[in-house]
């Protein structure tokens, strides 16, 4: 029994990690009814900028950039961790800015658009940055292994799993304890109440988007030290955020995070025993849950469905 | 025994009770009424009626059939069929082709993949009757979305009216009409009477005391009334709750 | 004569024979316009699929996003029936259909009841599935290598038998098979039930209330999409010679989204073909030109959903002057003389 113990614990930060991930798509989900398919090119985005930052290209930046390059790695990492989900938030709001046109058609339409938005930015990541794998540096003090309760643990990913659970308290805040929030809780599905409100809901929408922009890019930045930096690394990272979403219930906070962290057990504690199909067992698992409650665990009744 | 029944359902949406008790009775060859003011439950119990909810309690029985719970294609397929209040049709379709799926014979072969439903001037005879009926004859190949609101008022009946029920619901069939055109629906609704069971729910009293023969009245999820409109008109507690509809 | 005239008529329509007029002489004239034969048969294998697709996203309304995973069990199907079982060309596409049919029918009793983007969703989440398992089950798949060496047999027809080692005989037997598929697909979508399937799309609610068992419309949209994508992908295993978990992928379930909606299947039969088309011509004559040629298209892509979400097809229309509502009234004009 002693043995699962250390399993439960990975699949617990991983499920932190995965609910970080889910986040951001979650939001936008819940308030816009829209699947944001670029969701995983935003989250490589995130880290590509963070990189970036950190150690930025020589070639352009010239002798700023060796100066910059001077400044102690956990201050550089500091800035970009801050500066970066800021700028993917920005791209983030251009896209919202093109979506406007498809808004009030059909909803694939905007299922499309972000499509190709991930397309797009994947294809620029590549032709920026190359096609082949990077590395997002880390501190040193956050870098390296723990020893805990007899097991060595990497740093790193206690560390991650701390930066998921801050930005998972953080969105919860936002989402219980400011105007905005309870907007979105309020009315994530009737923007007509929304706009009863006397709420600008293009802001709104922008705000949103932004926002979920933005924590799709903090994912990245914390998630690609663990699975390494490639262009289309982002699909790693958009798949489990639609399971997650699905299982947990479409527009639901908390169901975006126990599905986060459900996935993450499924996965830490098959990895434990048969690691090969360690992934599959999340996509089981939704199928179990989707089965017997097909708005998932937490769901409400929304217009999505009906 | 009455053509269709309803009794005792009771309906909530969470905590909030909708319908509290109804106890209703459509008779054949009839037009029955169901009033209220907005937010009665009217509309609920419609959708209660023709399958689009489960009731928590109560029976419905259709023809003495027990019908509670099944799916409104069940319901259709036994011929029960209904209009909306918010507008539904097929709007890519033209006028035709809305009542032409609607046709009992064309959804008898809805799985045959392989015949032209085009070719089929049968049931395009058919459905070119019905539309004439509802006063849209010449617009068989006007798409719906385009018809004007009147236009797509009468085809929201005449959908109802191709799947050649036994039993109409219409659901506030004037709804966002103005004077002239209720008045011209009124003569729709009042042409059909001789050949079908009719139910109509509406809260223009003026329009339903005209045509109906019996009327309903639903106020807090309960029908408060029932009976002739001339019996109705001197019961104090429709005139309480209907009052500041007719003047 | 006119009896038979008659007859065709209502199988074929003008635009069929010219499109696959266009289709048959294209060896003779795809190689002087710098291209090669090989494009043929994939532009003509992904017709096949984007038609069978667009069954479901523009006549059904129902946008799948994980529609690869089909292509990919219809081409592991028919490349495991020639190596494990013997080779046979008809057989083997017989058996590749059926297994996309029955796990498109496995995956449509649970997406049948849901609409919109919790559709989609769930597609997606299916999709993922089916590819992670191409993926790890090393024994049946070969995994991320796939199956190689799959042999593209001999078509047999009475006593004689054609070989379809060459790209051209390839080519039109790939073609012979998209001519029945449209010319199917054309009669099913103008009967009955294809009426029905676009009135789910149309009005889902309205479409139960005249008395339509929607679930068994979507259910049974979903399968015959499913079979036609595995049909399809049994081409392409010929074809390729080989059968790999790529063509299962998001991405790739997505560019056939992409295609179908580029050329404009929601408006006409005809856009996902036209999709393809153009979806080739970008990846060969761009991609010649640049190394992203995909971000150009993407571009191109997102330009169209913006501005012409009718995609190409409902451009032309309006360039025309038919204007799209007029066009669906002529398709369904009764054939009253």
């Amino acid at each position: 029994m002693s043995q699962i113990i250390p399993h439960i614990l990975n699949g617990l930060s991983l499920g932190l990690l995965f609910a970080l991930i889910a986040l951001g798509f979650m939001l936008i989900v819940g308030v816009m009814e829209l699947i944001n398919l670029a969701h995983g090119s935003l989250f490589a985005l995130g880290a590509y900028f963070a990189m970036m930052i950190i150690s930025p290209n020589l070639v352009w930046t010239g002798a700023v950039g060796e100066f910059w390059q001077a400044v102690p790695l956990s201050l550089r990492y500091g800035l970009a961790i801050l500066v970066a989900p800021v700028m993917v938030a920005v791209v983030g709001m251009g896209l919202e800015f093109c979506m406007r046109r498809t808004y009030g058609k059909k909803a694939e339409y905007g299922l499309l658009m972000t499509f190709g938005a991930a397309l797009v930015i994947e294809e620029a990541i590549r032709l920026v940055w190359g096609p082949s794998e990077q590395y997002l540096q880390v501190p040193q003090a956050i870098s390296g292994a723990v020893l805990f309760a007899g097991l060595i643990y990497s740093k790193y990913k206690l560390f991650a799993a701390l930066f998921a659970a801050g930005a998972i308290v953080l969105v919860w805040f936002f989402l219980e304890r400011t105007p905005y929030g309870a907007i979105i809780k309020a009315g994530a599905h009737d923007s007509e109440m929304v706009r009863a409100l006397g709420i600008n809901l293009s802001r709104l929408r922008l705000l949103v988007f932004g926002l979920g922009a933005g924590l799709a890019g903090f994912a990245g930045i914390v998630l690609t030290p663990i699975w390494g930096l490639r262009p289309h690394v982002g699909i790693d990272a958009v798949i489990p955020a639609f399971l997650i979403i699905v299982l947990g219930g479409v527009g639901s906070f908390w169901g975006a995070v126990a599905g986060g962290i459900l996935v993450g057990l499924a996965v830490g504690i098959t990895g434990a025993y048969a690691s090969e199909w360690s992934l599959l067992s999340m996509y089981l698992l939704l199928i179990a849950v989707v089965s017997v409650r097909a708005r998932g665990l937490l769901g409400k009744k929304s217009a999505l469905e009906a | 025994m009455a053509l269709f029944e309803a009794h005792g359902i009771h309906k909530r949406f969470g905590h909030q009770v909708v319908l509290e008790q109804i106890n209703l009775s459509f008779e054949s060859n009839q037009l029955s009424g169901v009033i209220g003011p907005n937010g009665a439950g009217k509309t609920t119990c419609f959708n209660v009626l023709t399958g689009r909810f489960k009731p928590d309690r109560g029976q419905v029985l259709f023809d003495g059939e027990d019908i509670t719970g099944l799916a409104p294609n069940g319901i259709a397929r036994r011929g029960i069929s209904r209009s909306f209040q918010i507008m539904s049709l097929f709007d890519e379709y033209s006028a035709l082709e809305n009542l032409l799926i609607a046709l009992p014979e064309v959804r008898k072969r809805g799985f045959s993949m392989m015949r032209r439903l085009d070719a089929d001037s049968e049931a395009a005879d058919r459905a070119s009757c019905v539309l004439a009926r509802v006063g849209l004859a010449g617009s068989e190949h006007r798409r719906a979305g385009d018809l004007a609101y009147g236009e797509r008022r009468s085809l929201e009946i005449g959908v109802a009216l191709a799947a050649e029920p036994r039993l109409l619901l219409l659901d506030e069939p004037t709804s966002g009409l103005g004077a002239d055109a209720t008045a011209r629906l009124a003569e729709l609704v009042r042409s059909l009477k001789s050949d079908y069971s009719i139910v109509v729910i509406e809260h223009d009293m003026r329009f339903l005391f005209d045509l109906a023969d019996t009327i309903s009245v639903i106020h807090w999820g309960q029908v408060i009334a029932s009976g002739t409109p001339e019996a109705l008109r001197e019961n104090k507690w429709v005139r309480r709750s209907m009052l500041g509809r007719v003047e | 004569m006119d009896a038979l005239q008659a007859i065709v008529g209502r199988w074929v329509s003008r635009e069929m024979l010219l499109f696959l007029l266009v289709l048959v002489t294209l060896p003779i004239w795809i190689e002087p316009f710098g291209l090669y034969q090989y494009l043929g048969v994939e532009i003509v294998i992904w017709m096949i699929y984007g038609f069978g697709f667009n069954l479901l996203l523009g006549y059904s309304g129902l946008p799948s996003f994980g529609h690869g995973a089909f292509f990919g069990i219809g081409a592991y199907a028919f490349g495991l029936f020639q190596v494990q079982i013997f080779e046979n060309l008809l057989l083997g596409i017989m058996g590749a259909v059926a297994a996309s049919f029955v796990a498109g029918a496995i995956v449509a009793c649970f997406l049948s009841h849901r609409r919109g983007i919790y559709f989609a969703l769930m597609t997606i989440a299916f999709g993922q599935v089916f590819w992670f398992i191409a993926i790890k089950w090393h024994a049946l798949t070969g995994g991320e290598d796939g199956l190689l060496n799959i042999p593209r047999p001999a078509l047999e027809v009475a006593v004689t038998s054609v070989g379809l080692g060459s790209n051209v005989a390839l080519f039109y037997f790939a073609l012979s098979v998209l001519a029945v598929v449209i010319v199917v697909l054309w009669r099913l979508v103008h009967s009955p039930f294809g009426k029905v399937l676009q009135a789910i799309r149309q009005n889902e609610t309205r479409a139960r209330f005249v008395g339509y068992n929607v679930w068994l419309f979507k259910w049974a949209a979903f399968s015959l999409s499913a079979a036609i994508a595995g049909l399809a992908g049994s081409l392409f295993s010929m074809a390729q010679q080989s059968a790999y978990p790529d063509v299962m992928s998001l991405h790739a379930s997505g560019i056939i989204v992409m295609m179908t909606l580029i050329g404009g299947g929601f408006v006409s039969f005809w856009g996902p073909a036209i999709g393809v088309a153009v979806y080739f011509l970008a990846r060969d004559v761009l991609g010649t030109m640049t190394e992203t040629w995909l971000l150009w298209f993407g571009l191109l892509f997102v330009l169209v959903v913006l501005f012409k979400p009718e995609g190409i097809a409902g451009a032309w229309q309006q360039y025309v002057g038919t204007g799209s509502h007029r066009r669906v009234a002529s398709l369904f004009r009764l054939g009253r003389k």
